[in-house]
């Protein structure tokens, strides 16, 4: 792809190059156009360059291309004759490569067989040395076995059989257990005699009387190898012969001497000494062929042989242990195959046995016979000497039934008197309780009488005394009325003399400011007066009202008053023409005006200036200061700023006068109310 | 002017602040006063132009002695309104 990119990236880049400045509108049509004829173009200029490669299309180029190294180890490229292919000549038919290479021309055959050995000589060389590193190589790469094992021929057992031979080489032990190798495809050969078959059940009793020496049952059995199974097998046959032979002498039934004599046998052949006495010593010339497992079985020809004894009484210990005895020998005497010789002396031996073990029987009944009479007569003594005894209990007992009974009755007797005894002595001591109570509720009773006496007496004599005191307490209260009514006489005198000297007070005042011809201050007299009147909210009010000046200046009299009103008169006069803002001009005309205007009298009616100083001056001619005051304050203007200081004056005066009265009233109620 | 010369109360000497009666009064005298001085000021002037300048005419005397009469007209005027007015209190050195 690379180059072909680079292809046409030439072709563009040719292009002007190649074709004539006048065909350029041509070369960007075919450029539109398409690719394929750009390359046709590049294809063609190459072409021209060198006629090496023809026109190929791109990708078959790419594949085809012989210059091209393989693409490295991708797959395995039947067409490509590598050097590692383990192709063996001899398997491989007609290779091409000899056959091509042995097809020249055949004119010098020296040099040609010469070089035909050489040839396979290094084939030979290079396809064992290929085979060698390829199982060499296997054996370390997983992949490459694989590989190897599947596609070249015997390849995979030659990889094996090296596997083999390094996994013997290091582990030996394991390697002597398994020769072969697991899966050779050999054929496996197992022994008629071993594995399960058929036959299983009669082997363990038939192997050993039929077969001569030839087929051992089974090599594990044979030698007594350390294999574990065959221990194990050892080990369960000789539990198994325990258990069997312990159980015999409890089982009472008749078939179990027969069976258990079986059992004994039965594993006999697990028992080594049992086992290999029997294998050489059977006489039998029989030749029993043991029949193959495929074929019908086929039972042995049957021995003679002795019957192991069989008695009836087995549970009887002795005769047990005989017959026991006597079937161990004739288990001996059947093994060893010579029963002919014994079983006659056999024989006897049976009836002996037999015999004793009737005899045995019938001592035996006898015995129990006189046990049981025995066991009778013991039985009677018991029951005699039982009642006997059960007699002498009995008497005994009511003996001392009896006994008791009368101890019983003594000692309920004591027990009786003990308690009436003490009963008595509760009895008496609950009484001496009572009748010490009552004498003390008595007592108590007592006491309290006299007590309740005492007090009666108490309380007459302290009626009386109350009587005689009352009359006392009655005579001391009129005494004490008399003195309050004595001292609240004093009392209105003090308020007498405390009025007189008010009224004095307030006169000597009065007089102060009436006499004087200046206004002198009468500080002194009105401390005066509040002193008297010390306590007396009427009068210290009054006090307070006076302004302070009033009485640290003095105030003036009437006739000063009225004085200084005439001037203020006049002056007022002489501003009562003008108007509101009034300059120098209005002032000079009101003044001149002023002295024209008419004079009025007495109580002149009307707002004007004029007339209302003609009203005060007459109301302060009858004394009236009081109007006087009121009328100069209804002024305005000018008027009024120039009678201010006589106003003000005329006010304070009018308070002290007030002042006066206001305590002058009190007095004479205070007077009044003490009366 | 026979009312400037009556004496005030003998007894009463208030010498910081007039009585209110006399409150007029006090007005005028310091008007006639300062129209006095103004005129004089402004008639002497006048009289020292006409001589220097004017070859001793007579309207510049007269013209000063206006000036002067004129300013001291002014001031008595506006010691009169604002005496009068309420609220508003001026303290003359």
């Amino acid at each position: 792809m690379l180059r072909a990119s680079l292809r046409s990236c030439r072709a563009l880049a040719y292009k002007p190059s190649a074709a004539s400045p006048g065909h350029q509108w041509h070369t960007t049509q075919e450029i539109l156009g398409g690719s394929a004829n750009l390359r046709g173009y590049a294809n063609n200029t190459k072409a021209n360059a060198s006629d090496l490669k023809p026109a190929v299309p791109r990708g078959s180029a790419i594949q085809t291309s012989p210059q091209r190294p393989p693409p490295s180890t991708s797959g395995p490229t039947p067409a490509t004759p590598s050097s590692t292919s383990p192709i063996s000549p001899g398997s491989v038919p007609p290779t091409p490569p000899p056959t091509s290479s042995s097809s020249p021309p055949p004119p010098s055959p020296k040099p040609k067989k010469r070089r035909i050995r050489r040839f396979i000589t290094t084939l030979l060389l290079l396809t064992t040395l290929g085979f060698g590193g390829g199982i060499y190589y296997s054996s370390i790469n997983d992949n490459f076995h694989d590989f190897f094992t599947e596609y070249v021929p015997f390849g995979e057992d030659a990889v094996l059989y090296f596997e083999e031979r390094e996994f013997r080489k290091r582990f030996p032990s394991i390697g002597n257990r398994s020769t072969r190798p697991r899966d050779t495809g050999d054929r496996v050969k197992i022994p008629s005699q071993s594995g399960v078959s058929w036959r299983v059940a009669e082997d363990t009793r038939h192997a050993n009387a039929t077969k001569p020496g030839g087929p051992k049952p089974t090599e594990t059995l044979q030698t007594p190898s350390k294999s574990p199974e065959a221990k194990s097998l050892d080990q369960v046959q000789a539990a198994e012969t325990v258990k069997d032979t312990t159980p015999v002498p409890s089982t009472g039934k008749p078939n179990s001497p027969a069976k258990s004599v079986e059992i004994q046998q039965a594993p006999n052949p697990g028992h080594p000494v049992l086992e290999e006495a029997p294998a050489p010593k059977s006489p039998e010339p029989v030749s029993f062929a043991p029949p193959e497992v495929d074929q019908p079985s086929i039972f042995p020809p049957e021995v003679t042989r002795i019957d192991p004894l069989n008695i009836k009484d087995a549970n009887e210990p002795l005769a047990q242990d005989l017959v026991k005895i006597l079937n161990d020998i004739i288990a001996v005497v059947n093994a060893d195959g010579s029963n002919a010789k014994f079983s006659s002396t056999i024989g006897k031996a049976k009836n002996e046995l037999s015999k004793v073990g009737v005899k045995i029987q019938a001592l035996k009944a006898e015995a129990q016979k006189d046990a049981e009479a025995k066991i009778m007569s013991e039985k009677e003594d018991f029951d005699r000497a039982a009642r006997e005894l059960i007699r002498r209990v009995e008497v005994e007992m009511a003996q001392q039934q009896s006994q008791w009974q009368e101890e019983y009755q003594n000692e309920r007797q004591k027990i009786q008197q003990a308690y009436e005894e003490k009963l008595e002595a509760e009895i008496d001591r609950a009484n001496q309780v009572n009748e010490q109570r009552l004498r003390n509720e008595l007592l108590e009773q007592a006491v309290e009488m006299k007590q309740k006496f005492i007090a009666e007496v108490k309380d007459h004599v302290e009626e009386e005394r109350n009587s005689r005191l009352g009359k006392l307490t009655d005579l001391s209260k009129t005494v004490n009325d008399l003195e309050k009514l004595a001292t609240d006489w004093n009392s209105v005198i003090d308020a007498n003399l405390k009025t007189q000297h008010l009224h004095v007070a307030v006169e000597a005042v009065r007089a102060n400011l009436e006499k004087s011809q200046m206004p002198r201050p009468f500080t002194r007299e009105l401390a005066a007066l509040k002193e008297i009147a010390s306590d007396d909210a009427v009068v210290n009010a009054a006090i307070a009202s006076i302004n302070p000046t009033a009485y640290q200046r003095g105030i003036p009299s009437s006739a000063q008053l009225i004085d200084r009103f005439r001037r203020v008169a006049q002056e007022v006069r002489k501003a009562s023409l003008l108007p509101e803002d009034a300059g120098v001009a209005s002032h000079a005309s009101s003044y001149l005006l002023s002295k024209v205007l008419f004079k009025k009298k007495g109580l002149a009616t009307g707002d004007d200036v004029e007339s209302i100083l003609t009203r005060a001056e007459t109301y302060l001619e009858e004394g009236y200061l009081d109007g006087a005051a009121r009328e100069m304050n209804g002024l305005k203007g000018w008027a009024k700023t120039i009678s201010r200081d006589w106003l003000g004056d005329v006010r304070k005066v009018l308070e002290v006068q007030q002042a006066l009265d206001v305590i002058a009233t009190e007095a004479r109620l205070e007077s009044l109310r003490v009366e | 002017m026979p009312e400037t010369t009556i004496p005030p109360p003998p007894v009463v000497a208030r010498p910081s602040k007039p009585v209110s009666e006399s409150l007029l009064n006090e007005k005028w005298d310091r008007c006639l006063s300062s129209l006095l001085i103004r005129s004089s000021l402004g008639l002497s002037f006048g009289v020292v132009f006409s001589v220097l300048l004017f070859k001793r005419r007579a309207w510049p005397a007269l013209v000063g002695l206006g000036f002067g009469a004129g300013r001291a007209y002014e001031e008595c005027n506006s010691s009169f309104l604002r005496t009068n007015k309420e609220g508003v209190r001026i303290q003359r050195p």
